[in-house]
């Protein structure tokens, strides 16, 4: 039982430490540490520069191959799916949320091919949710002036101003958590079963932990992030 | 001490009960509503997922306790 609880203790410090890839020395002793989350992001960011390259390949108007109608359709439901959430007036913001969906997809499903995700890295995630709250208020203050977005705090009476002002802390930290929580719960769901029974039954849990959950949490945190800037700039 | 630090971690994660009931509650009235008006699924499913997201949180926020706890007390 000792030697599980060890096991289970040791896999979870490995998981939440960020290892040290390689460091740049900056000359004056001191160095700039890159950590493995930072790499596989650059491998994730290459292998969709290249896939989305090869896809919008030889375009036509007429004779539709297979490949294009499967790209259309795909970038039209993401269309309308922005659409819908967004608002008229935050359309404008549909491809950095186009681009954040399908970083956060991939890197939630690319511990498949060995990788570690980066999104088990806390700090990937509250970059990701500091640039969502950043977004949000720049959408509020663009559409209101700064005026009218600090008149908005104090919407719809003026005595909900404070849990107004704390959900701008509270936005990004929930946003955050909940995209860490649910990819190192999963992983730590799937370590559990591993140990328990190691054939078989693990292949079955991983579709959905792996596969499923990676992509629902991809779809949550772009829909939530579209939501917040539909409200603000309402 | 162990055992105590595995007692705390587990009364955490209790938290997911909570979650659980508040999904499961949604989801049926969901699954109702659509059966009722099935031309508005789309917008139903949607909320429904919001819904889902934010009662969660709850549950992850409690499995983030009982990681920190087994970590920081082990």
């Amino acid at each position: 039982m000792d030697a599980f609880v060890e096991k289970l203790v040791d896999g979870l410090n490995e998981e939440l430490e960020c290892e040290t890839v390689f460091s740049i020395p900056l000359g004056n002793g001191h160095s700039i540490p890159v950590f493995e989350s930072v790499v596989v992001t650059w491998i994730i960011i290459v292998a969709l520069i290249v896939i989305s390259k090869l896809l919008v390949r030889n375009l036509t108007i007429d004779h539709v191959s297979k490949k294009q109608l499967a790209l259309e359709s795909g970038i039209g439901f993401l269309r309308n799916f922005f659409e819908d959430a967004l608002g008229e007036h935050g359309v404008r913001y549909m491809p950095y949320l186009m681009t954040v969906i399908l970083y956060i997809g991939v890197a939630n499903v690319i511990g498949l091919f060995g990788f570690k995700p980066p999104t088990k890295d806390m700090n990937v995630t509250i970059a990701l949710s500091l640039m969502s709250i950043i977004l949000i208020e720049y959408a509020g203050i663009y559409k209101k002036g700064v005026k009218g977005w600090i008149k908005g705090f104090a919407q719809p009476v003026a005595i909900v101003a404070p849990i107004n002002v704390l959900e701008i802390f509270i936005r990004p930290l929930s946003l955050c958590m909940r995209l860490f929580g649910n990819v190192l719960g999963a992983f730590v769901v799937m370590e559990l079963i591993k140990l328990c029974i190691p054939v078989g039954v693990p292949t079955v849990f991983s579709l959905y932990f792996d596969i499923f959950d990676g992509l629902i949490q991809a779809y949550v945190f772009v829909f939530l992030t579209s939501l917040f800037i539909n409200e603000a700039t309402e | 001490m162990t055992s105590l630090v595995a007692l705390g971690a587990g009364i955490a994660v209790l938290t997911g009960a909570g979650a659980g009931i508040g999904i499961g509650i949604a989801t049926s009235k969901a699954v109702e509503s659509i059966a009722r008006q099935p031309e508005a699924s789309g917008k139903i499913s949607s909320s429904l997922l919001l819904g889902c997201a934010l009662a969660e949180a709850t549950a992850v926020y409690g499995l983030v306790v009982a990681i920190l706890i087994i970590l920081l007390l082990k």
